[in-house]
């Protein structure tokens, strides 16, 4: 798979928990990637946990962040 | 025809062209040749207690076929005693008047030492001083030049000494031979340095004769590390002065120097903060004359920008030079192959498929005729393939607009730490 591909399967991903509901609660980043907590009150309480692997989707993450999106206004 | 001249701490010249202190600088009837031919000042070869040489000092490396793309010299300072370097110094100065003179100057670490050698030179009527704290070999091992550049509280002590009774601008000269080259500059600011220099030379071993076994040079047989300069260094010395030209802590004119040999170069290291260059190895390479192209090119350009004074180029690209962390992580180039600039010698793929990213496809087009093309979507922007195209204008870098707001690695980490405090645990389940 193109780096490229890679990276548009894991943006994906991310945009589908945001289009649910999601906000992004957190991120741990280790050896193996970024651990990208997201977090929905409505319609009842959850948690998912999204592992990014490819540079381009830990950098998408956090410039939706950087720009106010995808996390709650708390 | 724009103005050239330049005063660096005080220190007059009529362009920015300085011999930097080294074998061209040797005697008067250098100097007053190398002004004849068109250079704006010189620093005299290190004056000291005169020392003695070695014979075989010199070795160079040669890099496909450029000559002397790396010099590596294992000379010491001055040979001869004071008094005739002196006198030599005195007929320049008084035939070359509006030329800059700066003596170089390398003793023994001590108060009385330093006093003794400045009050006689400044008696002698030159414009400056150049502090050698730099050279790596010979003087070193004796506690001189390198070996007391690499301790900041001995460089600050001996600028200290020496403006206690200069009367002229003191230059001090900074070796490359330092993890932190700004750290020695800012002790030599705090000694009252009024300006520094660099970068002196970089140890180094020219190389061994593979059939001999002989380090080169050698010297019956036996080798010792040496300074090493020329074109290979420029990229070093060039950060290095970028380094010291953004430390506030710094804050002093620079005379920049290491591999410079064109004008072009000249424009480099003034636009990344130096006032004035000095040169080397290019005039022990090609001799004095090389000046009279560098003042036309310098010229030229300075007229071609609409520039009234080389003045005006110091320090203009100090602040486009950053740190890695502020750099924005979502600008986006791309490479682009242009057909018919293409020769079709493969190196783009060759290089992107084994050292970069893998994204340029070796493709048949409708013609039947073989092409290039590049998945830009693949592409990093890592510039590998225009870098080893052997054909001018047959790759372009494209900077893409991805409409993604700047964002820098100093940036991110601040909005992950933030994101990480504003919930806790039980939030983020």
């Amino acid at each position: 798979m193109s780096a490229f591909a890679e990276f548009a399967k894991e943006q994906q991903e991310v945009d589908g928990l945001l289009f649910k509901g999601y906000t992004i609660a957190g991120i741990l980043e280790d050896l193996d990637g970024a651990r990208i907590k997201f977090v929905r009150a409505e319609p009842a309480k959850s948690a998912v946990e999204l592992m990014l692997l490819t540079a381009d989707a830990r950098k998408y993450v956090t410039t939706l962040i950087f720009a106010g999106h995808g996390v709650s206004e708390k | 025809m724009a103005d050239l001249s330049i005063n660096l701490a005080g220190i007059k010249s009529p362009n920015p062209f300085w011999l930097a202190s080294a074998p061209p600088t040797n005697t008067g009837y250098q100097v007053q040749r190398a002004f004849e031919a068109g250079w704006g000042g010189a620093v005299w070869k290190t004056l000291g207690e005169p020392i003695i040489n070695v014979s075989s000092r010199f070795a160079a490396v040669h890099f496909n076929g450029q000559r002397v793309a790396g010099f590596n010299n294992i000379e010491l300072i001055t040979d001869r005693p004071l008094e005739v370097n002196l006198k030599e110094i005195y007929e320049t100065k008084k035939r070359f008047p509006n030329h800059a003179i700066i003596a170089s100057l390398m003793v023994e670490p001590t108060q009385e030492k330093w006093h003794e050698i400045v009050k006689r030179v400044e008696a002698i009527g030159v414009d400056g001083l150049e502090l050698n704290f730099g050279c790596p070999h010979g003087m070193a091992e004796r506690g001189m030049g390198a070996a007391s550049g690499q301790q900041p509280d001995l460089v600050q002590a001996q600028t200290t000494w020496v403006k206690e009774v200069a009367t002229t601008p003191v230059i001090v000269k900074l070796t490359p031979n330092i993890t932190d080259i700004t750290v020695v500059a800012r002790s030599a600011v705090q000694g009252g340095a009024d300006a520094i220099s660099m970068i002196n030379t970089i140890n180094s071993l020219a190389g061994v004769d593979i059939h001999s076994w002989n380090t080169l040079p050698n010297v019956g047989g036996q080798g010792a590390h040496g300074g090493y300069c020329g074109p290979a260094v420029k990229p070093i010395a060039l950060s290095m002065v970028a380094e010291c030209a953004r430390d506030l802590g710094v804050g002093v004119p620079i005379s920049g120097i290491g591999g410079i040999s064109t004008w072009q170069d000249v424009v480099e290291f003034m636009l990344m903060g130096a006032t004035g260059i000095q040169v080397c190895t290019a005039v022990m390479h090609h001799g004095f004359r090389i000046v009279e192209e560098m003042i036309d090119g310098l010229n030229n350009y300075l007229d071609d920008k609409g520039l009234a004074s080389v003045t005006e180029l110091i320090g203009k690209s100090v602040s486009r030079y950053s740190n890695w962390g502020d750099l924005d992580l979502n600008y986006k180039v791309v490479a682009r192959i242009n057909e018919e600039n293409c020769i079709n010698c493969n190196k783009c793929h060759i290089a992107c498929e084994d050292a970069s990213h893998q994204c340029i496809d070796m493709l048949t087009n409708a013609d039947g005729k073989a092409i290039l093309q590049v998945r830009e979507e693949d592409c990093v922007g890592c510039n590998l393939c225009s870098i080893v195209c052997p054909a001018e204008g047959a790759i372009d870098m494209i900077p893409l607009e991805n409409g993604a707001a700047p964002l820098t690695w100093n940036e991110r980490q601040k909005v992950i730490s933030s994101l990480n405090g504003s919930y806790s645990e039980a939030e983020v389940v």
